[in-house]
């Protein structure tokens, strides 16, 4: 079961367009990240059930923090959302263990199928 | 890379810019995936920068924005309508000989006829220069409007120099009396060490009909 959700995007535009597409009626708990390194940094310390990453990022990019969270949790459920829709970065994404990719801006249903999505997984994970 | 420089917060609040640049990320995104389908090529993209300057202080804007010595071509592009400027494109020199390859104009790789070859060159890179400039940004500008929900004329793409480090002649092509908001994207073309800079500059007149579409379009996604 999806409890805590972190989101990590530098721009905070981003982050609050995400963060009211998430449904509000399933009691999640959303946390935000700012960059690549300060999401690898709180995915160790909050263990989110469901991270979404940005990939252009000032610094540590979300290639790189997708595939360090990767290799610290092989169960890491990321879901990368993203500008950069080219067919190399999405091969690139989902080589290194990403969920599914979604093109920004996503709207609310496209956010709540990919949630529910990732549920199913988690449960399948879980046996 | 610093997010908050210069001084568009006498013009535009924090979270208007902010708007505008993630407006900025997804509308390069897009249309650098609007390339990568025409001509199969991937660009590494960079977090967009948004600044307010003169006109007349693009001459020094760019020097900031450009290698020193870095010799560039440019092309641009007007739009009009409520969203209202320019789209300028530089690249270095170099870039048409590798970028002809995904075009296929392998004629320019070519050794031979070399006296007719100059002048086929010119013509093909300016030429180049011209389709993916007219792609990035067309793509751009015409993703930047559909997102603020407006539409834009475009006139044809033109070749603004071929082969310079200086862009003082820029300056003509725009009312220095205005303010120009300018959204910058460094970007790269993937294995071939070509380092490109793309800018969408909108002035005066645009600046009242893009604050308010910039918070229609946050407001789409408020609860």
């Amino acid at each position: 079961m999806i409890r805590k959700i972190l989101i990590v995007d530098d721009s905070p535009v981003a982050r609050k367009m995400l963060k009211n597409s998430i449904p509000k009626n399933k009691g999640y708990e959303i946390f935000e990240a700012t960059d690549g390194q300060d999401g690898i940094k709180k995915y160790q310390m909050l263990k989110p059930d469901v991270v979404f990453m940005d990939l252009t990022m000032p610094g540590v990019d979300g290639y790189t923090a997708l595939e360090e969270i990767r290799s610290l949790d092989g169960n890491a459920m990321v879901i990368v959302t993203t500008a950069d829709v080219q067919p190399k970065s999405i091969s690139t994404v989902m080589e290194r263990g990403a969920f599914t990719l979604l093109k920004k801006p996503a709207k609310a249903n496209i956010i709540e199928e990919a949630l529910n999505k990732a549920e199913l997984a988690i449960k399948e994970n879980n046996g | 890379m610093d997010n908050h420089p210069g001084n568009s917060d006498s013009f535009f609040s924090g979270e208007e810019r902010d708007i505008l640049q993630e407006v900025m990320n997804i509308a390069f995104g897009n249309a650098t995936a609007d390339l990568a389908e025409l001509i199969d090529i991937h660009t590494v993209l960079s977090v967009p920068d948004i600044r307010l300057i003169d006109f007349d202080e693009l001459t020094d804007y760019l020097k900031e924005s450009i290698p020193q010595n870095q010799v560039n071509s440019v092309a641009g592009q007007k739009f009009w309508g409520d969203f209202n400027g320019s789209g300028l494109l530089f690249l270095p020199s170099g870039s048409e000989r590798a970028l002809s390859k995904f075009l296929n104009l392998s004629r320019l790789d070519s050794p031979v006829e070399v006296g007719i070859v100059k002048d086929l060159d010119d013509t093909m890179k300016s030429g180049l220069l011209l389709e993916i400039s007219n792609i990035l940004i067309g793509a751009c500008v015409g993703k930047i409007s559909d997102l603020l929900d407006t539409m834009v004329s475009y006139t044809p793409p033109e070749l603004l120099s071929l082969e310079k480090t200086d862009y003082s002649f820029l300056i003509k092509h725009f009312d220095t009396e205005q303010r120009a908001i300018v959204m910058k994207t460094l970007f790269q073309f993937d294995q071939q060490n070509i380092n490109g800079l793309l800018l969408i500059m909108t002035n005066d007149k645009s600046i009242d009909w893009l604050k308010k579409a910039l918070h229609a379009f946050l407001n789409a996604y408020e609860n």
